[in-house]
């Protein structure tokens, strides 16, 4: 690979972006509490309060431009997320898959915001520690409502079923429940972003390499500047998309949870 | 549309998770026992076992 690229500058051949690109170094001296990722998350926990303060402080019947926008967001979640998936129960779990949505969507987001440029779900560690509390609540609220036994034994026993097939069917119920849907939920956003953000990377970079290189490939660099573009477009959707999935899954297993039969 | 949704997300999660299992515990019997078949047996029984609780959960309305 790395000689394939070599010819298109004089000088030191073309360093493919790799997964190194997402070790960012710490922002302050030595502290890797401080690196961009965990800094554009705490900025994003004040974006998303001043946002949504100024949005309602002055909340009005004729809403003004900035109510309007924070009212349909909030709207969104609550009536296309919460009231048409859990039900008549939904209001309760409103504030969890309105604070997920915002702040997964704004995280996203600030992958193609000029400058911030780095979506922090593309750490994997985020997106973990995310579906772990997504875990947590669904399993708590199931077992809060229908007690510990008769919860665990919904999920391992299907109904309808002769005994002898249990032992092919509860252990895939159990990984599904306790394994693989955490797992899918955290690696989905996981992946989506780093594929996304790798993906801009070569598109931009590899456009200011060839810009560096030879006439011929001077003309090239404009499409892949293009392409790059466009893909920051596309991205702005999987990012809107990715932040949607995750808090209709969420929903969508709370209301499991509370469903008599899974 | 949020209970198709709903199907199809569960549904991927069972065949992953079939596929997953078993195919594990056939991997694991291969390196116990020597073998190298069991992988496959036990992807094939997980694969037919997710259908099986797929068709239990969604086919039999």
């Amino acid at each position: 690979m790395r000689s394939l690229v070599r010819f298109s500058a004089e000088g030191e051949g073309f360093v493919p972006p790799s997964s190194n690109d997402f070790n960012l170094p710490p922002v302050f001296g030595n502290n890797i509490y401080t690196t961009k990722p965990i800094l554009m998350v705490f900025f994003s926990v004040i974006v998303i309060s001043v946002f949504f303060i100024a949005a309602s402080r002055k909340a009005a019947i004729v809403p003004s431009k900035l109510q309007f926008a924070g009212e349909s967001i909030y709207a969104f979640v609550r009536n296309d997320l919460a009231r048409d998936v859990i039900g008549h129960e939904f209001m309760k779990f409103v504030p969890y898959l309105f604070t997920l949505f915002t702040f997964i969507l704004t995280n996203n987001i600030f992958g193609i915001v000029p400058l911030l440029q780095f979506p922090a779900m593309s750490r994997v560690s985020f997106p973990y520690v995310l579906a772990v509390f997504t875990f947590v609540i669904f399993h708590y609220v199931g077992i809060r409502k229908q007690g510990l036994g008769k919860y665990v034994k919904d999920i391992m026993f299907m109904p309808g079923v002769p005994k002898a097939v249990y032992i092919l069917l509860t252990p895939i119920e159990l990984a599904t429940f306790f394994l693989v849907r955490p797992l899918t939920l955290s690696l989905r956003l996981f992946a989506n972003m780093f594929a996304g953000h790798l993906l801009l990377l070569v598109f931009i970079m590899g456009g200011d390499h060839l810009l560096k290189g030879v006439i011929g490939l001077k003309l090239v660099s404009p499409f892949a500047f293009a392409f790059g573009i466009g893909l920051t477009f596309f991205e702005f959707m999987v990012q809107c998309l990715q932040a949607y999935i995750f808090t209709l899954l969420t929903a969508l297993y709370i209301a499991g949870a509370l469903a008599d039969e899974h | 549309m949020k209970r198709e949704e709903n199907a199809l997300w569960s549904i991927f999660g069972y065949l992953l998770s079939g596929l997953l299992f078993w195919g594990g515990v056939g991997w694991a019997l291969d390196s116990w026992l020597g073998t190298t078949y069991l992988l496959l047996v036990g992807l094939l029984v997980g694969m037919g076992a997710s259908l099986y609780l797929v068709w239990l959960r969604f086919g039999r309305e």
